[in-house]
């Protein structure tokens, strides 16, 4: 029995540390998109040595291996659909090295963006990507799903931060790869390969990170429209301008409904979109960026109302509405396809417009919310999940909102990823050549497919 | 089942928001040490995939604070507290309770035994315990330990007098403005601040009574998932506060308070009883925490002056989270002392009753990262607003050297500050 002798060895190698208990493998069987795969054995390896001797034991016997983070994803990739071992990285949390003068810093890959923000900020320090988890999701995450945020517009996603990486391939080798260096062009770029790899080309241990100084300065405007397209309008007249916003966040008429309601925000009724700006720098800069603002949107259509927060607690308030709408979407109906698309910023309105057409098809309530300052909206199918006829209505109208998006030349994912929930899609999206591609690097690294098997349609 | 134990299933999203706030996590690591985990736990249990019993759980469920920071942070306000008592209850429905777990609801289900323990602990005390020399607060530990001799714990002060009911006890019907109930704690150990609190009202005219026949509320037996025992004691404390003549009844405990306030309702729907519910709910609306009375209902504001005391405060689980009480004691505490917040005032000291038997060596750690936090404000006092908060900070603070920093209740000081 080979499957015994695996077992046996990554006992010995962990003791306690390798878990096969039912109520243990259970803990390890889910992520946020609430599916559940159970795994046949969980792994909390707390070196690159054991992440190495595990993925010795599971190559010479064939077992599929999932490495997995804070279990905070939207689209399965930590999920082990094929069985095999969750690899879970949860204990290597650890600071490796921080270099305050060159603006760097080097974390195992277990560690939240939290918890390296609450580190680097008694030093100035930042570092950009701010996953609306980033509260909840590990770095290592953040590298597999190459993860943006709200501050992508200005400070791009999590790609653009990563110096060198240490992965262990799935034989168990393990390597250094990128470097420190500002220029460095020797060779192909094995960092960007295999950060949104989602791991399934190598398992990520440790990230060489470059972080930024935080702005001295944040002004939150809040600008509510009359109507959508004319806010669609504007978030791309604003780019237009030259003002790059740190964020620039866009919620519909129904999500506005949803959170007043929640909330009791005092929003107005006739209100069918609203944005939330965010504007950081110099204080002189803020202030100058934040005139040039408010004097375009003073000349824009469609404008009911807009407000500028005099402090931080009113940026504060006028985030909740932004913040809230998740949670808050349960009152409409208990299940929702939630799915973040991405359309260059020239299409914003036109997508809004095909979404808006969708649900009247479909006859499904569509929300939409997200970070319009990158082309990125959070498109949400809400359906009651005890009604099988909403059910197959919701899967029926996503799949026309990819189409739309592929139509318009964008993407079926800005930040979640791939994973299991959008595989059917990805081959539509880049072709079947890209495709292929991606099957012989696949198999480049990882011969015998046991790296997260099943994921990203490879 | 009751519905309302599903829709609190149903509400976790698996987001996995309750990992960044968890002190347990904090220190564990795992996933089945969070909310989340203890909620999918949960579902399996109830759709009958996996059993166990406590013995066999693995710490999974049991390795839990019940400090609902997690039901603070969530989104959709999944009430994991709830799920984990029912789940602990569900667990010995089907199995049995741990043989020291039943000998423990046996006694706090009876006054007189209760009271016979405190006696006998009181009698024997200079023989098993010794007083520690320059505490923060007056405290004791064993004299001698068999096994492990060098984790000497830090205890309460063992009293060999009267504990506080017997002190201040008058009949269940005398008309007062407010009833005292104290809570074990306070009650058999730190009697001192029960005194403090009759200081308190004598100096503001307050007329009080302090019901003899009040039993324990039942929190700790409830917590360790034992329903059936918890509610006798429950119907008890609701009958006798259905019956008492006073406008509020104050219970100086946090946890007590908390558990008969939010609690006896969970534990009448968990066993399905709506009348008993309903009684609950009513009952309810008399009880309150002591700083929150005094601030509200009281003008101890005005009178009180500033002591030369550097205070810093620490916010109890069952006083800033449950009974939403952290605004009152901090506008009392500025008025009376020299105060500077700590960072992570709201987080928990690691106690959880139980938790800190079951788990000494975590609660340590839990403590300790608290103990870092205070020592920064630079404060002589720290002052804690729940006698289990205070027995544990205690203890920390000893085992760490800072013994300069004494820990004080909220009331205590409050009472000194009415005499400067």
């Amino acid at each position: 029995m080979s499957a015994k002798a695996a077992l046996s060895r990554l006992k010995r190698l962990l003791g306690s540390r390798c878990l096969t208990d039912k109520l243990s493998r259970v803990q390890y069987s889910y992520d946020a998109t609430q599916l559940q795969y159970e795994p046949d054995v969980v792994v909390l390896p707390e070196s690159t040595k054991e992440v190495s001797e595990v993925l010795k034991i599971a190559s010479k016997y064939r077992i599929p291996v999932v490495p997995r983070g804070w279990g905070s994803g939207f689209t399965g990739g930590c999920l082990n659909v094929r069985g095999g071992i969750a690899l879970s990285l949860e204990r290597m949390d650890a600071i490796v090295s921080f270099d305050q003068e060159n603006m760097l810093v080097r974390v195992q890959a277990g560690i939240a963006n939290y918890r390296l923000q609450e580190f680097l900020r008694p030093f100035g320090l930042m570092f950009p990507p701010d996953p609306s988890s980033w509260k909840f999701s590990s770095i290592g995450g953040n590298i597999a799903e190459n993860a943006g945020g709200p501050r992508a517009v200005k400070y791009g996603v999590t790609k653009n931060w990563v110096k060198a990486l240490q992965i262990v391939l799935a034989d168990g080798t393990v390597m250094e790869i990128g470097s420190a260096n500002v220029k460095d062009v020797a060779g192909y770029d094995l960092v960007d390969l295999i950060v949104g790899s989602e791991g399934t080309l190598a398992v990520v241990t440790e990230a060489l990170l470059r972080l930024h100084p935080l702005p001295e300065c944040v002004k939150t405007i809040q600008v509510i429209f009359n109507d959508i397209q004319k806010a669609a309008e504007t978030v791309f007249t604003i780019m237009k301008n030259r003002i790059i916003p740190t964020a620039l966040e866009f919620v519909d008429r129904a999500a506005i409904n949803a959170t007043r309601e929640a909330l009791q925000l005092d929003l107005p009724t006739d209100a069918d979109a609203m944005l939330i700006i965010d504007i950081d720098g110099s204080k002189a800069q803020v202030e100058e960026e934040t005139k040039k603002l408010v004097k375009l949107i003073k000349g824009s259509d469609g404008v009911v109302d807009f407000k500028v927060a005099k402090d931080s607690s009113e940026a504060e308030e006028l985030w909740l509405a932004r913040r809230s709408i998740s949670p808050t979407l349960k009152r409409i109906a208990d299940g929702k396809i939630n799915e973040d698309i991405v359309v260059p910023l020239s299409k914003i309105a036109t997508m809004i417009k095909k979404t808006q057409e969708i649900s009247r098809r479909y006859r499904l309530p569509i929300i939409n919310f997200g970070h319009a300052g990158d082309g990125n909206i959070h498109v949400n199918i809400m359906y009651h999940k005890d009604n099988n006829d909403e059910k197959r209505r919701a899967i029926q109208a996503m799949d026309d909102v990819f189409k739309s998006v592929l139509q318009l030349g964008g993407s079926i994912t800005g930040e979640h990823g791939v994973g299991i929930t959008k595989k059917d899609y990805i081959e539509m999206q880049v072709g079947t050549p890209a495709m292929e591609l991606m099957r012989r690097i696949k198999k480049a690294f990882d011969p015998d497919n046991i790296l997260n098997p099943g994921k990203m349609g490879l | 089942m009751d519905k309302r134990i599903l829709q609190a299933v149903e509400a976790c999203v698996k987001c996995g928001i309750c990992r960044g706030v968890c002190p347990v996590f904090r220190e564990e690591k795992q996933e089945p040490f969070v909310a989340r985990g203890h909620i999918a736990l949960f579902a399996e249990l109830i759709k009958g995939n996996i059993d166990f019993r406590e013995e066999t759980s693995k710490d999974y469920l049991y390795k839990c604070l019940l400090c609902t920071t997690c039901v603070e942070a969530c989104p959709n306000d999944a009430p994991t507290d709830m799920i984990v008592e029912f789940a602990r209850y569900h667990v010995i429905k089907h199995h049995s309770l741990p043989l020291y777990k039943r000998v423990m609801a046996r006694v706090m289900k009876s006054r007189t035994l209760m009271d016979l323990a405190h006696r006998t602990s009181g009698l024997l005390s200079g023989l098993l315990f010794e007083r520690i020399e320059n505490a923060p607060r007056e405290a004791t530990r064993v004299r001698f330990t068999a096994a492990d001799s060098d984790k000497m714990e830090v205890l309460p002060p063992v009293k060999s007098g009267r504990s506080f009911i017997q002190k201040y006890k008058t009949g269940s019907l005398e008309r007062a403005t407010v009833a005292i109930f104290p809570g074990c704690l306070i009650n058999y150990t730190y009697t001192d601040v029960g005194d403090a609190f009759v200081k308190i009202l004598k100096r503001l005219g307050i007329s009080f009574m302090v019901p003899q026949d009040q039993p324990c509320c039942g929190a700790p037996i409830f917590a360790s998932g034992n329903l059936k025992d918890a509610e006798q004691l429950a119907k008890r404390n609701i009958e006798l506060v259905e019956k008492l003549n006073v406008e509020k009844v104050v219970v100086l405990e946090p946890t007590c308070a908390s558990f008969m306030i939010h609690e006896y309702e969970r534990l009448f729907m968990y066993l399905e009883q709506p009348e008993w519910e309903k009684r609950a709910r009513k009952a309810a609306e008399k009880i309150i925490d002591p700083v929150k009375y005094l601030f509200h209902f009281t003008q101890i504001k005005s009178k009180l002056n500033q002591t030369r005391l550097k205070t810093t405060y620490h916010d109890a689980c069952h006083l800033k989270r449950t009974q939403k009480v952290y605004m009152e004691p901090r506008e009392l505490i500025r008025a009376a002392s020299n105060f500077t917040e700590m960072k992570g005032a709201d987080v928990c000291c690691g106690n959880g009753g139980t938790f800190s038997v079951d788990y000494p060596e975590l609660s340590k750690k839990i403590a300790s990262r608290k103990v870092k936090n205070i020592v920064k404000t630079d404060a002589d006092h720290l002052i804690v607003g729940c006698s289990a908060c205070m027995m544990q900070l205690t203890a920390a603070l000893h085992r760490e050297g800072f013994d300069g920093i004494k820990t004080m209740h909220t009331l205590e000081l409050l009472a000194m500050a009415l005499e400067v």
